[in-house]
């Protein structure tokens, strides 16, 4: 019965069209990972589980569903003024299903970030102009992952899957007669092109539990780069005097999602009181900044008798010369946990706490570019309640899980090498407030509720 | 059934609270920093009472060369070269929005008074080249004229009074003061000293002084000369070349100290190119002493002659007034005053009424 439905499911997923990513590596998956400041690739399970590491979606043993809720707000300046960097807000969920083939444990899980202002966002700015890089744009986006998961042996599991994104390709193309003087009487024709093309990127992860107090984890989550191809191509005729002809290619990475590689631990270290260690090492030396490389085709050739006094032709816009941008490679601590202070027959109360220290990876702006990012320390906080076999109508373990984390990015200069820098010297600093809560059901076995004999 | 309907309550009460009806558009690029220094665009048609982008014209006294001054209350006062009489002198006019200034064309019958005339012997018969410096007691004057710089003071703006002798001739041993002193641009530093940048031949020098009278050049060399042409095969395609290869000109300076603590010395210029093309450029160093370095974009360039920049900062955003042509027809071309605004993005409101007075 199960093996069919995890396949079916399995196979919705993995053939589904598009779909986009990644705000978990800025700011959770989960309020109770979260909460344990993200340092939990030995320690995660159920939906959460989908982004933290695959395998631990083995240690469900019952169908598992959530749904969350996270709000994060940005506080982000430079020169002391507020930038009004958008918070990242929408619902996280997904559902974990195990089943066995041939009595091997397995499940398959789908965790979701569903943003409620966008599910994506598209932006290509010029590269002088200041933005937070990696809060500005980059988090704006959907998040989907389907993993399979198996437990070979009591004490290993081990789990792979995708995340999806899409690409964007566009084409534009009028054509037609413009009438200058009697804009009404132009008549154009256009078109429009667009794919959105299915980008996937691996995840994989392995848990090793060395005891019942000790487990180890490692990670990998794969690259992808998420690129925006736009073309124009405009041809007609105006007002009579002349023709013209416009073609305009551009090409931008407008999200570049580093491959990260993640080692784990988490030591029971007391009856209830677990500590959980996280370092994820980041590719970010590997980072392609979203800029649009633009080539642009202009002809307009003067009418007969040239150019009148009073109108000066378009030139066409220059090639852009792009500054590459150096980042450099981290390794980020993550510390994490977990005290049930509160353990009876019916409920389970816990006690969370996590801090991760995140040196920023952009070079100091000093030239043409300015990729603003400051070191970040976050430190979080959580309560959670797990409620057992409360009611008839809902007999399934009940768990409620809220987070809070407060991320500062202490104040820093930046100090241009060149005077006539069109921005100049500035600083910046930022605070980030991420407030949520995560709602889980999670049933006994697969088909049967907790309480009910199989 | 009811464990299903249960769980979907559930679910739906969650997605109501986390659902708004619609997105918000997109932010984060609100206060973002800059000098201060543009790039400028040129005023949009609503943005001017008159022809955009000028705001201040007229046909037969053909203003130019403006200098910017600050009042209180958002008020503008303009200095500019005209020759309403035949005679280049340097008039006053006033806006209480930046753009729409007393005595322009579109202000019928008003006429901007004349504040300074060539009357001394030294200054020949033309005036040129106006820059306003707030004093503590009213306004300095600076300006050019036959034979150097001369500077003039007032109390209440109209009325100056001039200094008889100029306060920067030519420097005949100079090996790039190759013409007369002029354009000058006058800038306090922090403890009371006066610095002056000024043009001769193709390049901008710069002087000091402790009391705004007497000044003595900084050194035997140019802070700002003509860029290098573009070596052959390093643009790409479509880029433009130096703007500034054959003259820099016009200087107007101000000086602001950066978040970081750094003193910064900005200077606007005009860049000519050896076809004659000219466009307003920006250059600038860190401290007190050395060369100016140069912004290889210009930061207004419309192809109309523009020159002799006047920058007024007001804060989270910069007016730049220019002299540039202004194409009536085929046969009628003259110079005027044009404006140009800084963040681009930004559009203004519709111009308010001219003042009464100048």
């Amino acid at each position: 019965m199960a093996r069919p439905s995890i396949l079916l499911a399995a196979g919705i997923v993995l053939t589904s069209g598009t779909a986009l990513a990644n705000p978990p590596d800025t700011y959770g998956f989960g309020s109770r990972e979260t909460a344990m400041g993200n340092a939990v690739s030995a320690e995660t399970r159920g939906f959460a589980a989908n982004y933290y590491n695959p395998a631990a979606l083995a240690r469900s043993r019952g169908l598992e569903l959530s749904i969350g809720y996270f709000r994060a707000d940005h506080s982000m300046q430079m020169n002391g003024r507020d930038n009004a960097v958008d918070p990242v807000k929408g619902i996280n969920g997904g559902l974990v299903v195990p089943g066995r083939v041939f009595s091997i444990p397995l499940a398959f899980g789908l965790g979701l970030h569903l943003p409620d202002d966008r599910i994506s966002r598209v932006r290509a700015l010029r590269q002088e102009q200041p933005r937070w890089e990696l809060y500005d744009n980059r988090n704006q986006r959907l998040f989907l992952a389907a993993n399979l998961a198996v437990e070979p042996f009591p004490w290993l599991q081990v789990g792979a899957g995708l995340s999806f994104m899409s690409s964007t390709r566009g084409r534009l193309d009028i054509s037609g007669a413009a009438n200058v003087l009697l804009p009404d009487d132009s008549q154009l024709r256009h078109e429009v092109d667009a794919d959105l093309t299915a980008v996937r990127y691996p995840q994989a992860g392995i848990r090793v539990a060395l005891s019942d107090d000790v487990a180890l984890a490692a990670v990998y989550r794969g690259e992808f780069q998420l690129g925006l191809d736009l073309g124009a191509h405009l041809s007609g005729d105006i007002t009579g005097l002349t023709t013209a002809r416009y073609d305009l290619e551009t090409h931008s990475v407008n999200n570049f999602l580093p491959q990260q590689a993640v080692l784990g631990g988490s030591w029971k270290l007391a009856k209830n009181v677990t500590g959980t260690f996280d370092a994820t090492w980041v590719n970010w030396a590997a980072y392609v900044p979203p800029v649009a490389q633009l080539d642009v085709a202009l002809d307009i050739p003067p009418p007969s008798g040239g150019w009148p006094a009073t109108i000066s032709p378009p030139q066409a816009p220059a090639a852009t010369r792009i500054v590459p941008l150096r980042m450099h490679d981290r390794v980020i601590p993550h510390f994490g946990m977990e005290w049930r202070a509160l353990a009876t027959r019916h409920f389970d109360g816990f006690v969370r706490g996590g801090y991760e220290y995140s040196r920023t990876p952009i070079e100091p702006q000093t030239g043409l570019t300015n990729y603003v990012d400051r070191d970040r320390h976050t430190f979080s906080l959580g309560l959670g309640v797990t409620a057992r076999g409360l009611t008839h109508v809902l007999p399934a373990d009940l768990s409620l899980d809220l987070h809070a984390t407060l991320s500062e990015l202490p104040e820093d200069t930046t100090r241009k090498a060149n005077a006539a820098d069109f921005v100049g010297d500035y600083t910046a600093r930022g605070r980030i407030v991420n407030l949520g809560l995560s709602l889980t059901v999670a049933f006994d076995s697969w088909g049967k509720l907790t309480g009910e004999e199989p | 059934m009811s464990r299903l309907c249960s769980l979907a309550h559930v679910t739906v009460v969650l997605l109501a609270l986390s659902c708004a009806t619609t997105g918000a558009e997109g932010e984060g690029d609100r206060n973002l920093p800059t000098v201060g220094v543009g790039p400028f665009r040129k005023l949009a048609p609503d943005e001017v009472t008159g022809i955009a982008p000028f705001v201040f014209d007229d046909r037969v006294a053909i203003y130019r060369e403006p200098a910017v001054l600050a009042e209180g209350q958002g008020a503008t006062i303009l200095y500019v070269v005209g020759k309403p009489n035949g005679k280049d002198v340097i008039v006053r006019t006033r806006a209480d929005d930046g753009r729409a200034f007393y005595g322009s064309s579109s202000d019928f019958g008003k006429v901007p008074p004349i504040v300074l005339s060539a009357d001394l012997p030294w200054e020949g018969p033309a005036l040129a080249g106006p820059f306003a410096l707030r004093a503590p007691d009213g306004v300095t004057l600076y300006y050019a004229a036959a034979g150097g710089i001369g500077v003039a003071r007032s109390s209440d703006g109209i009325t100056f009074r001039k200094e008889l002798e100029p306060v920067l001739v030519r420097d005949p041993t100079s090996a790039w003061e190759s013409t007369e002193v002029h354009a000058p641009t006058v800038y306090v530093l922090p403890d009371g000293r006066f610095r002056m940048f000024y043009a001769s031949g193709s390049s901008i020098g710069e002087a000091e002084s402790t009391d705004g009278v007497h000044f003595t050049r900084l050194g035997p060399d140019p802070v700002l000369r003509p860029a290098l042409p573009a070596a052959p095969g390093s643009l790409l395609p479509n880029e433009k070349p130096p703007f500034d290869t054959a003259r820099v000109g016009d200087p107007c300076a101000s000086l602001r100290t950066t978040p970081s603590g750094r003193l910064h010395i900005r200077v606007l210029y005009t860049g000519a190119d050896a076809a004659g093309a000219t466009a307003i450029g920006f250059a600038a160093r860190f401290g007190e002493t050395g060369p100016l370095e140069r912004q290889a974009s210009p930061v207004y360039s419309v192809g109309a002659k523009e020159s002799a920049p006047a920058l007024l900062d007001i804060g989270d955003a910069s007016y730049l007034y220019v002299q540039q042509d202004r194409r009536v027809d085929e046969r009628l071309t003259y110079t005027a005053i044009a404006a140009a605004y800084a963040p681009g993005s930004t559009h203004l409101p519709t111009p308010v009424a001219f003042p009464d007075q100048p």
